[in-house]
């Protein structure tokens, strides 16, 4: 297991290294980096300074060199516009996109499992047509439109919660529900197909054999088995709320790092735009590592195995 | 009688038409009395199994005609919740083929034994520990109180089957239908399986209703057998008198096929020909068009001939 | 794949009788509207209009059929807007397809055909690609770019390579283990002429299948960026760049927010079902996708 988890935290600080390295190709494609680490308006006296600073007189290799190690010590450069550390920016703002991720992956999956269920153990039934509808529709909209129609409905138009801003349970309704629309229908499916694999297994039909009541064969029993694949696919979708959240935090001005990011490119305020940015990455393959250590919680077969 | 069936018909309800897989069966199983159910695979012996317990195919299987008494109790007319409630797993178990699939990969065997006495309410808490672990011990699970917490994998192919018996024998069932217990697993472990079926047989007398299409396996544990050819019961009677004289064709056919140690013809004696459709079954003797006696007569429906006591067979070349 | 014949399949006429009519109706919509611009539709899109100002829908109270989708704050016609709006759709994603695909499949290949150390250093470029979402990538991009049409290609192609890659790659290892393809190896045959002659031909179903099924992708991901600003910009119309001005007159008018949402819905809708039914037809093997 020890193994394994090395193994793993190996890999992903290889991704997290490539994930820089793209970062910071693509931040020097547009000619002169200086100009995107200070104000527009600097003085010609800041821009040598830090062309000096930042080794920009050096080779390319080098420089990248720097920009990491720069990033290791937690050195992003100062947001000019919020005159404070880009790197402290972005982690006040960390706990806010955290919790709205959570909170689009609880409602994903919160509605994706029963349906899911339903849907196998009706299978053909109203149930599982209607998921199916629902399904293909939900491939078809854009989470920001879906945002911009819950506003509409529900702040406009009926009044019930708040159509912006952070802090009350209410707040988070609408931009968690915009967030985890999307992978509804995916994980419906996931759901789906495992749950009729397993329905269809000697050990359900040994339980039916023995009297197990329906419900708990349904929701305990198989449910747990089909609960694997799906756990297996979570970090790729928290990862998916990561990326969902530039979207959906700009639509109902949510403060956290995807709004911030967004707002940073149009004051092309680089610093906060590559701490963003490296950030997400960091947390999509911790995302992604944690499930993949996780397995062995719901599936024992994997605890001896690896 | 533990069990009696009387004339039971069981139809899947196909898209091509009603495939009728039981049709028109009697058996009787007594008091610590093992019935082998014998038949190759389409024959009907598993449906007849899944009927015993109302598990059939939702949707497409159901039970046309005929009675099903437990202890005198009708069984086809009882609800289903009656039926999970009192009899699946309380009254009458059922064990399945295989071993490496019968058993829930993501919970503890502790939890799956004690799963049909939970449910059935035969015990609780600490009473419940003990049970587990005394069925358990019953199976020869070696150390049991240590490995409740055990998940399937860690088994061996031949502890998970007798953990799957232990969850069938923990609510002490009046009847225990075993299909084909033995299939999957290699020669050893049969044997031992055939042994903890007859010591549980021996500890709580309860009958059992052995499925199998393997002819050697029946000899070894069952009292009567009865042979099922293409949805009905061609044959039954104790087991030496099938063996020493078997009388219906398709039984001695099938006696034919066993290899035989020190045998001379290495050869297997396959019974030449198919099955009928079960959809749109022969009016007469099912298995006239390979029967090797075949008569004019057969064209019609044969009748069931009393050889001996408890021997009964229905064939035309015995009337 | 079931290719075992050589070169490539035959295009199965029979199941062409059962086309998806209603979605290739829509997608056609599209593809005239993007192909007859402003000539076929109704207003100048971008025309001004103050007395039209929120205009609703022709059969709302006050709508009348010269809006029949209703007009935005500047009174701009909403249909010609969506009309005009195909015209970038349509281009954003024939680029970005025409794009990832050839650099997805032109890597897969290769890692799939060569394997060893390049295969490995192909996989590992996927994990890293992976690993930064593809709506940061855009940020980055358009925080060092002038945003716009190309932008908005780019960061499509930068995304979806990979995807390509990895299941043409797959398919190629399959191919390789063909007989023929050893042999066509062992007789001397160069490397090129192998991946165009008997390596290419046997992809080209799955690449058209994918290709497909990328389109209602494309479109969403172009719309969200357009959305944020960060794609195309004024004064080229584009759904989401319609649906980023509907945003801020949302209490006043409600069809702003609708009409063009519902063309990207239909859109995409349409391209999936057809991506899904011809990827049952000519590549029943990747249901999973």
């Amino acid at each position: 297991m020890l193994a394994l988890v090395l193994r793993r935290l190996w890999q992903g600080a290889i991704s997290i290294l490539g994930a820089s390295v793209i970062i910071f190709v693509i931040s020097r494609l547009s000619g002169d980096p200086v100009v995107m680490l200070v104000p527009p308006d600097a003085p010609p006296s800041l821009i040598a300074e830090i062309r000096t600073q930042y080794g920009l007189d050096q080779p390319l290799v080098w420089q990248y060199l720097l920009f990491i190690g720069h990033a290791l010590t937690g050195d992003f450069g100062n947001s000019y516009r919020w005159q404070m550390p880009a790197l402290k920016l972005i982690l006040d703002r960390l706990p806010a996109t955290i919790q709205l991720a959570a909170c689009g992956l609880l409602f994903s999956v919160a509605l994706a499992v029963p349906i899911g269920v339903l849907s196998a153990v009706h299978r053909g039934g109203w149930i599982d047509r209607i998921g199916r509808i629902f399904a293909m529709l939900g491939q078809a909209m854009p989470a920001f439109w879906v945002g911009l129609l819950l506003i509409l409905v529900f702040a406009v138009q009926l009044n019930w919660l708040p159509a912006f801003g952070h802090g009350t349970p209410a707040h988070v309704v609408l931009p968690a529900i915009a967030l985890g629309w999307y992978p509804v229908a995916a994980q419906t499916r996931i759901v789906r197909s495992a749950m009729l694999d397993v329905l269809d297994s000697d050990h359900i039909r040994l339980s039916r054999a023995l009297g197990t009541p329906e419900r708990l064969i349904v929701w305990k029993y198989a449910l747990r088995n089909a609960a694997v694949p799906l756990l297996t696919m979570l970090g790729v979708y928290f990862a998916a709320m990561l990326g969902g959240a530039f979207v959906v935090e700009t639509i109902f001005a949510w403060p956290g790092v995807g709004r911030t990011v967004v707002e940073a490119v149009f004051s092309r305020d680089f610093p906060v735009v590559q701490a963003g940015v490296l950030f997400t990455s960091i947390l999509f393959v911790l995302s992604n590592l944690l499930v993949d250590l996780s397995y062995g919680l719901v599936d024992p077969r994997i605890r001896d195995v690896r | 009688m533990v069990l009696e069936v009387h004339n039971l018909h069981t139809h899947l309800h196909l898209k091509r038409g009603i495939l009728r897989a039981v049709d028109g069966i009697s058996l009787t199983v007594g008091e610590g009395e093992t019935l082998g159910l014998v038949g190759e695979s389409g024959s009907g012996k598993t449906l007849t199994g899944l009927s015993l317990l109302r598990l059939l195919p939702k949707g497409s299987g159901r039970i046309a005609e005929g009675s099903i008494k437990l202890d005198g109790q009708e069984l086809t007319t009882l609800s289903d919740s009656a039926m999970a409630r009192d009899i699946r797993g309380r009254r009458i178990a059922m064990i399945m083929q295989d071993p490496m699939t019968s058993l829930n990969p993501v919970f503890s065997i502790g939890d799956q034994v004690s799963n049909p006495l939970r449910n059935h309410n035969i015990a609780q808490g600490a009473t419940l520990r003990s049970k587990v672990i005394s069925v358990l011990t019953q199976v020869r699970i070696p150390s049991a109180e240590k490995r409740l917490g055990d998940y399937p994998h860690q088994f061996s192919g031949g502890q998970r089957q007798r953990i799957v018996a232990a969850m069938a024998i923990g609510c002490t069932p009046r009847l225990l239908v075993a299909d084909e217990p033995t299939t999957a697993l290699d020669v050893t472990i049969q044997v031992q399986i055939i042994a903890l079926l007859r010591q549980i047989q021996a500890d709580t007398g309860t009958g059992i209703i052995l499925i199998t299409h393997d002819l050697g396996v029946a000899a070894s544990l069952c009292h009567r057998i009865a042979v099922m050819y293409a949805g009905r019961i061609v044959e039954t009677g104790p087991v030496r008198r099938i063996y020493k004289s078997p009388a219906h064709p398709y039984t001695q056919a099938l006696l034919a096929a066993i290899p035989r140690l020190g045998d001379k013809r290495a050869r297997l004696q396959a019974i030449p020909g198919q099955p009928p459709s079960l959809i749109d079954p022969p009016q007469g003797c099912r298995f006239a068009p390979r029967c090797p006696a075949r008569m004019d007569k057969c064209a019609e429906p044969p009748p069931t001939v009393t050889l001996a006591d408890g021997h009964e067979a229905a064939c035309w070349k015995l009337a | 794949m079931s290719a075992s014949t050589l070169p490539a399949r035959r295009i199965p006429w029979a199941a062409l009788r059962r086309l998806p009519w209603l979605p290739l109706l829509v997608l056609g919509a599209v593809g005239i509207a993007a192909i007859g611009g402003e000539a076929i539709s109704p207003h100048d899109p971008n025309g001004l209009d103050l007395s039209a100002s929120f205009k609703p829908p022709a059969w709302q109270d006050g709508g009348s059929w010269d809006y029949p989708l209703g007009a935005d704050n500047l009174g701009r016609d909403i249909l010609s807007r969506i009309m005009a709006g195909c015209g970038v759709s349509v281009i954003v994603a024939f680029y970005a397809i025409l794009f990832s695909g050839s650099i997805g499949a032109l890597a897969g290949m290769i890692a799939g055909y060569f394997g060893g150390r390049v295969d490995a250093v192909l996989m590992r470029l996927i994990e890293i690609q992976q690993s930064v979402p593809s709506i940061a990538l855009a940020l980055i991009l358009a925080a060092a770019m002038e945003p716009g049409l190309s932008t908005v290609v780019i960061v499509i192609v930068l995304t979806y390579w990979a995807w390509y890659a990895r299941i043409i790659r797959g398919e190629i290892m399959a191919l390789k283990g063909r007989d023929y393809i050893a042999f066509a190896r062992t007789a001397g045959v160069s490397t090129p002429v192998i991946f165009r002659r008997h390596l290419l031909p046997n992809i080209f179903n799955t690449l058209v299948v994918l290709g497909t099924l990328q389109v209602g992708q494309v479109i969403l991901f172009e719309a969200s960026l357009s959305f944020l600003g960060l794609g195309i910009q004024q004064p080229d119309i584009s759904w989401g760049l319609m649906l980023s001005d509907a945003r801020q007159y949302i209490t006043n008018a409600w069809w702003g927010i609708t009409m063009p949402g519902i063309a990207i819905m239909l859109t995409c809708l349409s391209a999936n079902i057809f991506g899904d039914w011809l990827r049952d037809r000519l590549d029943p093997q990747m249901r999973q996708l």
